[in-house]
């Protein structure tokens, strides 16, 4: 049955009317949230955080195991978000130690050697602070200071050597706060040489080199500061960076008319601290601590990762546009923004699938399935996903010629195809698990259904086509999956849309302008090459 | 697709093969200006379901194989064996069976058993598995099928001499009624007895006016002898050319297809027609040397370009 017809000029003008609007009203949006609302711009570019895993290895000779650690916190500063212990045998309490938190991991008569994980995502942002030049450094302070103005165990407050120093930076006497704080740290910044030494050392240790790692620095500063009546106190953190280290950092703050200001005399970090340092904890500790005779080793592995900055969301709750603020929506509902994100993505995932199939003309399993997978790999990365997907679409068609031969009918064998999807996914989750490849364990979050039918037309397209053909469609369909990734993972285009949900309308009417484009694929070019060239010389 | 060395070639004849492709009728151009405006979707069970094609082309008086029986329903394969008692050689289809798939030819009965073509024995039981496996929809991709029982074909003897593995097919593209580019499509052992250029068969261009062999490709490249029996593939002139070309439009004729291709094979008596496709491929044309879009009068009428 017809529902309508039209005379192709109706049909042309509905057409170019229709992508008109879808491109203009979306602009028209866009130029209201920029101008009106004022969107900042720099809320689009992408916020930076750390994927860290404390990896921590220890052997044991089957006596009981006890291994301590800081852990991060959350607070005005740093942001610290999934968090995840996998630890095997290991069980592991959280402790609170004043103002730190511990991780205390426990074993039983361990024997051999066994990696402990500590993955969390960390995120900081730039502090720094200014203090008035007039403030004067108060007689007395709240008895809950107290503890930072004295003695302590390599921090001799009272020591001769100490009084000697801050009469010789502090030659009239009284300075203010900003004075004390500036002097002592040029003379540890400008006076000491950095040295790399991991190992411990003490205040005056410190004061007799003239030169020190970061701990020695710190504790003297800390001891100076004290000694001015200045309440100090020592950080201990990591500095985040991509890769893998061993070294951690201490650094000092210093507390100004309620406010801990910090200074780092390594890196020259005065008042201010950069977005990458981690505090794990306060005072001075030491921070792993274990049994003895474990051969323990540590190291923190980090990965950057950009992330989509939300504030530019905030603009929208006081416009009349506020209904369509799909944050709010989402957040009502319980469901997280990283899902409203991986669905606002998926159109971007089935345009590229839609230009490798109708420009580039690379023939893929399933319609938009690349786009899908995709968007399941964003959790495992790129290469698990690729691999994870290879692997299971290979075992299920070979056993679904296995179950060919017996004979069995279509809907009783995809029942099977599908139970098997699900066994090798958990397989690959448990194997991750146990490998410590926690983003293979993510690999759950594949399109179960989809997997099976997939598999179903691998089988059937190898048994027609031979497995040479099935093998080139597999490949096609893991370079889309990779180009869809590739644009689905973009920050840019995330941030984008995510402030701009209108570009969407603009995604139809590009899919409207291609659904008319008649141009050859680029594979065409290599099929018919000799047609079109015929009676001419090919080079 | 990995063919690079055919990748450099379009990499430096790109700008010569832009400036040409209007020759080429590509996928893009013969989905939206052939198939949609001519090809409604409704009459596509005209080309997708072979025993209402067969109902069709038996009312319009065109030549089909005779049918044995069809199967609908599993009961009726209770009475298979006495339904079979007489048949010396038959074809086994799925009506709604796609690139051959599910297709199978039997050629002789020794004893109880079942010969097919290829030298492979079923057992009666076999026989019944395989349509019982066609009606539940396994090579109709999860449509419930209809399972067709037809004459096995003789091949016209001239036919047989360029093609002995298998039965040979004669494609003919026809747009609105008029035949535009025509090939035939010799098996190959490759291609398992299958007309399927993709598993390896020869395709071979046809002269229109003639129906002389002009130019054969076996895998996309020029080749002159059968790879099977080293016999010369091209200068052949076919029988019942002006035949064929006749059935072929009485075909386009009785269907609301305005775009197809018509599948003919040549038996001793004359044409006969296979199936019709609502969306022909696009190879013939390389078969021939030929663009469609080089054939077509006039641009496809109704539709705009931007």
């Amino acid at each position: 049955m017809r529902l309508f017809t039209a005379s192709p000029n109706q049909r042309r003008t509905v057409y170019f009317s229709l992508v008109a609007f879808l491109v203009f009203f979306p602009l028209g949006i866009m130029a209201y949230k920029l101008f009106v609302l004022d969107y900042p711009l720099a809320g689009l570019i992408p916020a930076v955080s750390y994927s860290t895993d404390v990896t921590m290895q220890v052997t044991g000779h089957g006596d009981d195991m006890m291994l301590r650690t800081y852990l991060p916190r959350s607070d005005f500063r740093q942001t610290v978000t999934e968090e995840a212990n996998a630890s095997g045998a290991f069980t592991l309490t959280f402790e609170n130690d004043g103002l730190n938190r511990v991780g205390v991991w426990r074993g039983e008569r361990v024997t051999g050697t066994h990696t402990l994980h500590y993955t969390y995502t960390a995120q900081g942002t730039h502090v720094r602070y200014v203090i008035p030049d007039h403030l004067e450094i108060p007689q007395v302070y709240p008895a809950g200071l107290k503890e930072y103005l004295a003695s302590e165990e390599g921090v001799p407050v009272s020591d001769p050597l100490i009084a000697q120093t801050t009469a010789q930076l502090f030659p009239k006497g009284k300075p203010t706060i900003l004075e004390a704080v500036t002097t002592i740290h040029r003379f540890l910044q400008d006076q000491f040489a950095n040295r790399d030494f991991s190992g411990y050392t003490d205040a005056l240790t410190a004061l007799k080199l003239r030169e020190a790692s970061c701990n020695g620095k710190s504790r003297l500063f800390v001891a100076l500061a004290r000694k001015m009546n200045l309440p100090a106190r020592l950080v201990g953190g990591v500095v985040m960076e991509s890769g893998s280290k061993r070294t951690s950092h201490q650094w000092v703050e210093v507390y100004v008319n309620g406010h801990w200001v910090p200074f780092d005399t390594i890196n020259n970090h005065y008042m201010e601290l950069p977005a990458n340092f981690l505090t794990l904890y306060y005072g001075d500790q030491v921070l792993f601590r274990h049994s003895t005779n474990v051969n323990f080793q540590y190291h923190f592995n980090m990965n950057k990762r950009l992330v989509p900055k939300r504030e530019v969301q905030n603009k929208l709750r006081d416009s009349v546009l506020n209904i369509f603020n799909l944050y709010d929506v989402f957040q009502r509902i319980g469901i997280s923004a990283n899902l409203l994100k991986i669905i606002l993505m998926i159109p971007f995932g089935a345009l590229v699938v839609v230009i490798f199939r109708n420009v580039v003309g690379m023939e893929t399993f399933g319609t938009f399935l690349p786009a899908l997978i995709a968007s399941a790999a964003r959790e495992t990365g790129l290469v698990w996903g690729l691999l994870a997907f290879f692997t299971i679409i290979l075992v299920c068609s070979f056993v679904r010629r296995a179950l060919d031969w017996l004979h069995l009918l279509h809907s009783p064998k995809m029942g099977i195809m599908l139970t098997l999807v699900v066994l090798i996914i958990l397989g690959l989750t448990v194997l991750g698990v146990n490998l410590s490849l926690f983003d293979l364990a993510h690999v759950s979050l594949f399109p179960i259904a989809i997997m099976a039918i997939t598999a179903e037309r691998f089988a059937i397209m190898e048994a027609e086509q031979g497995l040479g053909k099935a093998m080139k469609i597999m490949l096609a369909t893991l370079v889309v999956i990779t180009a869809c990734y590739v644009v689905m993972d973009s920050l840019f285009l995330q941030s984008l849309v995510l402030a701009f949900q209108e570009l969407l309308l603009v995604l139809i009417a590009l899919n409207l302008w291609l659904g008319k484009w008649v141009g050859m694929r680029l594979t065409e070019f290599l099929r018919f090459r000799y047609l079109i060239l015929r009676g001419e010389e090919v080079k | 697709m990995l063919d690079w060395k055919g990748w450099i070639e379009v990499a430096k004849n790109w700008s010569r093969l832009k400036s040409n492709t209007h020759r080429v009728l590509a996928m893009n151009r013969r989905n939206l200006h052939l198939i949609y405006p001519n090809n409604p979707r409704r009459f596509f069970p005209q080309a997708d379901d072979k025993i209402y094609t067969k109902e069709i082309m038996e009312k319009a008086g065109v030549p089909v194989p005779k049918t044995h029986r069809v199967y609908r329903y599993f009961y009726q394969l209770e009475s298979l064996e006495s339904d079979f008692e007489g048949v010396k050689d038959f074809v086994i289809k799925p009506a709604h069976g796609k690139q051959g798939g599910g297709i199978r030819v039997i050629s002789e009965r020794q004893g109880n058993d079942w010969v097919e073509v290829s030298g492979e024995r079923h057992t009666t039981e076999d026989i019944k598995a395989h349509i019982y496996d066609i009606i539940f929809g396994i090579y109709s991709f999860d449509l419930h099928d209809q399972a067709l029982i037809e004459e096995r074909l003789i091949q016209h003897e001239e036919v047989n001499w360029l093609s002995p593995g298998g039965l040979a097919d004669i494609r003919v593209i026809l747009l609105k009624g008029k035949p535009v580019m025509a090939m035939t499509r010799l098996p190959t052992k490759a291609s398992h007895g299958k007309a399927n250029l993709h598993q390896g068969a020869l395709g071979v261009g046809i002269d229109m006016a003639t129906g002389r062999t002009i130019r054969a490709i076996h895998h996309g490249r020029e080749v002159f002898h059968h790879p099977d029996t080293g016999r010369e593939v091209v200068g052949a002139v076919l029988p019942y050319w002006s035949e064929v070309l006749s059935v072929a439009r009485r075909a386009a004729e009785a269907v609301d297809l305005g775009y197809l291709g018509v599948d003919i094979s040549l038996t001793p008596q004359g044409p006969s027609l296979l199936e019709i496709n609502a969306r022909p491929g696009l190879e013939i044309q390389n078969a021939n040397l030929t663009g469609i879009m080089e054939r077509l009068a006039e641009p496809a009428e109704g539709l705009f370009e931007y």
